[in-house]
């Protein structure tokens, strides 16, 4: 839903409304979603981390196996 | 906005300020830099991303609450009225400077036709979160998790220096009232606060394995990468110039904002409204800069990392009152500040088995420690602010010590430590040994290795 469908009309209102984003009203909506969005990285990316390093730690590579993996400087 | 001149000077100011964001964002191009350099190649991957992240964490969280938190706080809350609502309470509601302003779901936190300053006022201190968060990153690199860092940060940039900023770097500020506290450019409410915050965490994180023998002697782990390291805080150098001009209002009619009848005084201003120039305040920088690159030389021995770590801890320490002092005043307090904060690291690492990676801790902490002390001493006497009869104290010694204790005590190593003993308590703050010997990256670095390998051959 356009906030603003004339220019012309919009700026020659006696007080010009100053928001113009879509959606008046609904900023609660984008509030929620983007707080469940912060709140769901935290906790799929550190669960994902905390597995990655459990694997790793059984593994149990020497602190020079790495360059093991570097073939071409 | 209907006439051409006051046009003119808002959008000057709403240009003044992007610019200044634009700068700043080269101070986390440096730390990233910095830190790269500072750490060993099979961490290489895994620090960068680990700066590179608050940025993104920092930002969502400085939208939702960090920006309202500065402006609710100015008053404690419970400790001064504030002279914008004469009360005691948390700033809520009401004309310019209330809290309203900074709700994630006010019209003005977006494109908003009737305000030009909201958005890149609330960028510049965003920038200055992600210092704050980005100088407790360096610190503690190549040992915590991603996860506990990314919590740490928002505790930091959205939460702790948002709040010490309400309290200090406020025109509304109680610690002016109560203790004449002065900071212009941020020694106490970023440096300091962060780097006790540093501090704190690393008193429960621990050092890298390796760093001290079984005697408990120290051993240097130097930048593996001393040329990024020196680039890096070139660019740090650069962005923090353009912190100095972020943290001056660049254009204002003190006259009739004073009280003063028929006096009309357009100049810059500090966060507290009190007047300085732009002009002058490029000397005092530059002069900092110089006296800590000479201090940090002399007392590294030429050593590259502690000299330009130096330049960085001189600027810091003249930066509380560099809004005022001669330039000649800045060089000696800048060499005071680098000296002593090059001698506390040291001393604390060998003390009490600190492993501050970079120099975190002294370059920030310390550095900005000192420089609020001297700061209480050179500008004894003068205005805290400009708005008189209202209560607020002068600059003196005895405030800006305690302004120097909360900063890196109560708002910077106190929620630093507990939040890192809730995050080791619950097994989320180091990594594994074992990783930690590995490196970070090993995994990203196995699943390379059948590419490497055939690169290798095909090139021979």
């Amino acid at each position: 839903m356009a906030t603003v469908t004339s220019w012309v009309k919009h700026l020659s209102a006696d007080e010009v409304a100053g928001a113009v984003y879509p959606f008046i009203g609904t900023e609660w909506l984008w509030l929620t979603i983007a707080v469940v969005f912060w709140v769901a990285f935290h906790i799929f990316t550190g669960t994902g981390e905390a597995e990655e390093q459990q694997k790793l730690s059984r593994k149990r590579p020497g602190a020079n196996d790495y360059k093991k993996n570097i073939t071409d400087c | 906005m209907t006439d051409q001149l006051g046009a003119l000077t808002t959008i000057f100011t709403e240009f003044y300020y992007w610019i200044t964001v634009v700068l700043m964002f080269l101070i986390h191009v440096g730390f990233c830099m910095y830190e790269v350099g500072a750490s060993r190649y099979k961490h290489h991957q895994h620090t960068l991303m680990k700066n590179t992240m608050l940025i993104p964490l920092v930002t969502v969280t400085w939208f939702f609450f960090g920006w309202w938190i500065y402006w609710a706080f100015p008053t404690g809350p419970g400790i001064a009225p504030s002279i914008m609502t004469e009360s005691t309470g948390l700033v809520l509601g009401g004309g310019f400077g209330a809290n309203e302003l900074a709700n994630p779901m006010s019209p003005v936190m977006a494109v908003n036709l009737n305000d030009h300053i909201n958005g890149v006022f609330w960028a510049a201190f965003l920038l200055f979160s992600w210092t704050a968060a980005s100088i407790v990153s360096g610190a503690i690199i190549e040992r915590i998790t991603t996860f506990a860092f990314g919590i740490l940060a928002i505790a930091i940039g959205s939460v702790f220096w948002s709040i010490d900023a309400a309290w200090g770097w406020h025109f509304d500020g109680w610690m002016l009232k109560l203790l004449g506290y002065h900071d212009a450019y941020a020694s106490g409410v970023i440096h300091a606060c962060a780097g006790g915050f540093a501090l704190g965490v690393l008193a429960v994180l621990g050092p890298r394995i390796g760093k001290f023998s079984s005697s408990g002697e120290p051993r240097n782990i130097g930048p593996r990468n001393p040329w990024l390291v020196c680039i890096g805080l070139f660019l740090i150098y650069t962005g923090f110039w353009g912190f100095y001009a972020a943290c001056n209002i660049p254009i204002f009619d003190l006259g009739p904002e004073y009280g003063m009848k028929g006096v009309t005084f357009f100049t810059a201003t500090n966060i507290y409204v009190t007047p300085t120039t732009l002009s002058g305040i490029t000397m005092t920088f530059l002069l900092s800069l110089s006296g800590g690159l000479l201090a940090g030389y002399w007392v590294s021995k030429g050593d590259p990392f502690w000299t330009y770590s130096g330049g960085l801890a001189g600027i810091i320490t003249a930066s509380a009152g560099n809004d005022l002092y001669h330039p000649l005043q800045s060089l000696i307090i800048a060499g005071i500040g680098t000296y002593i904060a090059y001698k506390m690291h040291y001393w604390v690492e060998r003390r009490f088995k600190i492993d501050d990676a970079v120099g975190a801790v002294a370059v920030h902490g310390y550095a900005g420690v000192v420089g609020l002390i001297i700061c209480g001493f050179v500008l004894w006497g003068y205005p805290s602010s400009g708005y008189e009869g209202l209560g607020y104290a002068a600059i003196n010694p005895i405030g800006m010590i305690i302004g120097a204790f909360i900063m890196f005590g109560v708002l910077g190593f106190l929620p630093g430590w507990v939040l890192a003993k809730i995050l080791h308590g619950a097994g989320k703050l180091r990594i594994p040994r074992e990783v930690e010997l590995a490196g970070l990256d090993y995994n990203i670095m196995e699943a390379a290795n059948k590419d490497e390998k055939a690169v290798a051959s095909a090139s021979r």
